[in-house]
């Protein structure tokens, strides 16, 4: 298994050694690990080459560290899984064995190799030898680098007030550090504070969250920044800086909430708190239990909203002369050095749904709105009245998974949350008037949790009538308003036609409408339901890919109140860490300048998307302030005269890659370029699911898109490549603020360039892809396979011509 | 909050609103329109009649939209107009 070849390479000092995984069966299922070992053995510069099961195991990575002592490696090589999972791993052995960290590179022949092609050891194995000999000839070219150590604020900005906001920010004020939280609405307590009771405790959900309300309010360390709302985020991990917009709520802190103020309002309109159930006046309190207890004045509603006070009844009637309509927005400057971002959910709007009549019939009403109603802080003082006559319905029934594991409403996810809401909200019922009828229509009932089966057995025992099958329709009895509910009930294959005086209808949890706004200030990534993305779904699960930055509650996917306060307590604790060690490394992967070449173009300067370049014209060269650079290596894909480069992908490494994919049979293949925030994940995520693509394609992981220069894609066409792949984020999700428009814009230069020289620009394509788009991955691969297999030798063989001569003349 | 209100408040009916009733002394109108101007509800509009001083006063749009605040009494400077409460309604 083991190949030595001490004697060969005694002139050279380069010493790579290369660990080919099995990683059990996961690659050596469909790849034939020995052969692929045995290939690297012949690789310049390798001087030890094995296959072992388990690289990542401690016996693997204890094999590491033994030879680079007993080899004297130099450069190591680890063919195993993606490199975002395992790197970290056996980048810290190297560094145990002294081997500097930076000398370390993986070749992913898991994910983008034996995962995506299960069905073609032949092909897989091919390709896994590509992918030993890129990383190898990478390996060669590798640098030693030295971390820069920055400090790290030791405060920590919370976003959003529900229940996992509170919670993260109460661990980590109790921690002892410096928390802002910050809330949009007037008030924090999120959906918590709108719920009647929980699951499966049958606790009353205010009165388990308003001591914890109140907790964050006084707490010293936690400072509140309701009706708030964050609106520029710059920096990086350790060293935010953040802008909060404070808007005005146009009453001071003095107010005592004695709600004199409301008596005299004359303007009214829904209280959103209670789903409209309710009536508010211009100047209001959300709920009962609000912390901060303050009043807040709606503008939109307020007779004062043009600036001239018309209206001054508030004013007078505030013994404490509170009202203060004067009260101007404010933006807070916040330094912070770890972010939570605890923004939640929104509740799926089932008006979309025409057969179910909501928003028509008045006796059909959504489970938020039921809350509500058997609330007894709630607009009927907890009487569950149906909305048309105003009665306690006799007979209910819930229908499950609206806007949940359904083609139709277009959210395919299970919500998590709805079954066992359901179940307590049916006893809550059964609590305060046992005679009243309950149906629940359900697809299956999901009670998987700790206490859950419990209650759901209760339920059945206290009568409630479960039925199999969703209702195809709600119909109104026109006199009485009561709803019709007809389906077919799959466990009898028969059809129901049941009459109840109220449908509730179960709706599910759905990501932000505005999750778009936190993913582009905080460069986050979002999976296809919506939701944000971790880091890694099991190791992982609180960290986003952005350092620095974690998750809790519905955020992140949709959780039940237990499941986000343990999240939030983890969040807590991941950003803790951070910040009781005080400082953090930063990446090594700046821009190296060669003062000599540079001409003081200033090009770079202007494509950096962190001002981190300074001109200084009059020694002719640029300055790189290291600390505020985020990596991505723009400036060096920008440069003409090869002045910059990026630490750690350099031009060489690159280049070197380009050359070990075109090595051989090069018009068959894609050079395909990934970044390693969205489209290289993607690719991951395409492995994990085991998505089947053509074994065609070679990956070359930059950071950025942005990093890709011209000069690389003309390389790989002037080695004969069939076809240049460029991916990157989708415009505007950039990882680092705005790069990729420099890849479209090089992209685009390249097709001009290639139209004019008569080429087929079809061979070079870019492609957005996210990291939860897997498919779009595979798809975008299988769609250019007859392309590429469609290319002419006199068509590779012109492009060689034409980029050769363009390359040699620059 | 992000939700669509679909159902009529319950308390709806508890709710007095104020009824108005507005009184326009149409002849002590001199046509400064600061009434106009400045009612936040958008009461009132200039009319196409001609008063005795010979400009035209303002006329009344919608008097259920006025919420009594009082401010075109307060910037009337000719005391031309003023508001009172809609006799034997409500009560409570």
């Amino acid at each position: 298994m083991t190949e030595d070849k001490e004697s060969q390479s005694k002139e050279d000092d380069i010493r790579i050694g290369v660990y080919v995984c099995h990683c059990g069966l996961n690659i050596a299922g469909s790849v034939d690990c020995a052969e692929v070992a045995k290939f690297a053995g012949t690789l310049p510069h390798v001087v030890l080459a094995q296959d072992n099961r388990y690289t990542c195991s401690d016996q693997g990575q204890a094999g590491i560290k033994n030879d680079i002592k007993e080899h004297r490696l130099n450069r190591v090589v680890v063919a195993s899984c993606s490199p975002r999972l395992h790197e970290p791993t056996f980048r810290k052995a190297c560094e145990e064995a002294g081997l500097n960290k930076y000398l370390f590179e993986m070749a992913n022949i898991r994910e983008h190799c034996s995962w995506v092609h299960l069905y073609d050891k032949e092909a897989g194995t091919e390709k896994a030898k590509d992918l030993v000999r890129m990383a190898a000839a990478k390996a060669a070219l590798l640098e030693p680098a030295v971390e820069v150590e920055v400090p790290i604020i030791r405060k920590a900005l919370v976003i959003g007030g529900g229940v996992a906001g509170i919670q993260a920010a109460l661990d980590l004020a109790d921690t002892g550090y410096r928390v802002f939280l910050v809330e949009k609405e007037p008030s924090i307590g999120g959906m918590m504070a709108r719920i009647d009771k929980t699951f499966p405790t049958m606790d009353c959900s205010i009165c388990i969250l308003a001591p914890k309300m109140s907790d964050a309010g006084h707490h010293p360390n936690v400072e509140l920044l309701t009706n708030s709302e964050v609106s520029e985020v710059k920096g990086y991990i350790g060293n935010f800086r953040v802008k909060v917009l404070k808007k005005p709520r146009y009453v001071l802190k003095d107010c005592s909430a004695c709600g004199e103020c409301v008596k005299v309002c004359p303007v009214v309109a829904p209280n959103e708190f209670d789903v409209g159930l309710a009536i508010r006046h211009a100047i209001y309190t959300p709920f009962a239990q609000a912390v901060p207890s303050t009043y807040v004045i709606d503008m939109n509603l307020c007779l004062n909203k043009d600036g001239v006070i018309v209206c001054d009844k508030c004013i007078k009637a505030c013994e404490r002369q509170a009202v203060k309509f004067e009260m101007k927005p404010e933006v807070a400057e916040l330094e912070v050095g770890t972010i939570i971002v605890a923004t939640g959910a929104d509740v799926f709007d089932p008006s979309g749904l025409p057969h179910y009549g909501y928003g028509k019939y008045p006796n059909v009403i959504t489970s938020l709105e039921f809350e509500r109603l058997i609330n007894a802080g709630g607009p009927s003082g907890g009487h569950l009245l149906r909305p048309s006559d105003k009665q306690i319905p006799k007979r209910v029934g819930f229908v499950q998974c609206v806007g949940s594991r359904s083609d139709k409403s277009g959210r395919l996810y299970c919500s998590n949350v709805c079954c066992m809401n359901t179940i307590k909200d049916s006893l809550l019922i059964k609590e305060h008037w046992p005679d009243t009828e309950i149906y629940v229509f359900y697809v299956d009932i999901r009670a998987y949790g700790k206490g859950f089966e419990d209650l759901y057995n209760r339920a059945r025992k206290a009568g409630v009538v479960f039925v199999r099958g969703l209702p195809a329709q709600i119909v109104e009895d026109r006199k009485t308003h009561n709803v019709w509910l007809i389906g077919e009930n799959t466990l009898q294959k028969e059809v129901y036609r049941i009459n109840v005086d109220m449908a509730v209808l179960s709706i599910g949890l759905e990501a932000r409408k505005d999750s778009e706004v936190i993913q582009r200030l905080l460069t986050l990534s979002r999976d296809q339901d919506g939701f944000f993305l971790e880091a890694h779904p099991k190791l992982r699960p609180v960290d986003a890919a952005t350092g620095g930055v974690f998750f809790a509650g519905c955020a992140e996917s949709p959780k039940d109140i237990k499941d986000s306060v343990t999240q939030a307590s983890a969040a807590a604790a991941r950003a803790g860490i951070l910040m009781a060690k005080g400082k953090v490394t930063v990446e090594a992967i700046t821009p190296i300048t060669f003062a000599e070449k540079c001409t003081a173009c200033g090009l770079c300067v202007k494509v950096c998307p962190y001002n981190a370049i300074i001109l200084n014209k009059d020694l002719k060269r640029v300055e790189i302030v290291e600390a505020a650079c985020g990596g991505c290596g723009t400036c060096a894909a920008e440069c003409n005269f090869g002045a910059l480069t990026q630490n750690h992908f350099t031009d060489a490494q690159i280049t070197a890659q380009i050359d070990a994919v075109t090595e051989h049979d090069a018009d068959r293949k894609i050079v395909a370029f990934c970044c390693n925030w969205c489209s290289y994940a993607g690719a991951d995520f395409a492995g994990v699911s085991r998505m089947q693509y053509p074994p065609n394609v070679r990956i070359i992981r930059t950071m950025c898109s942005g990093r890709v220069a011209p000069k690389f894609v003309e390389r790989a066409f002037a080695r004969g490549a069939g076809a240049v792949l460029v991916t990157g984020c989708h415009l505007g999700d950039c990882h680092y603020i705005n790069a990729n428009y420099q890849t479209q814009k090089r992209v685009e230069r390249l097709w001009k360039k290639m139209e004019q020289g008569g080429l087929n620009k079809e061979r070079l394509q870019l492609l957005w892809a996210s990291a939860a788009e897997g498919e779009r991955f595979a798809s975008k691969i299988r769609e250019m396979k007859p392309m590429v297999e469609s290319v002419k030798p006199e068509e590779i063989g012109k492009a060689k011509k034409f980029f050769e001569k363009a390359l040699g003349g620059s | 909050m992000p939700e669509r209100i679909r159902h009529a408040p319950l308390d709806k009916d508890k709710v007095r609103l104020v009824e108005a009733e507005i009184h326009l002394l149409k002849d002590e109108c001199k046509g400064c329109s600061y009434c106009i101007e400045f009612c936040p509800r958008k009461v009132l509009e200039e009319s196409e009649e001609i008063n005795a001083r010979g400009v035209h006063p303002p006329k009344i749009v919608d008097e259920s939209k006025c919420m009594m605040c009082g401010f075109c009494t307060d910037v009337c400077p000719d005391f031309a107009i003023f508001v009172v409460e809609k006799k034997g309604k409500g009560g409570s």
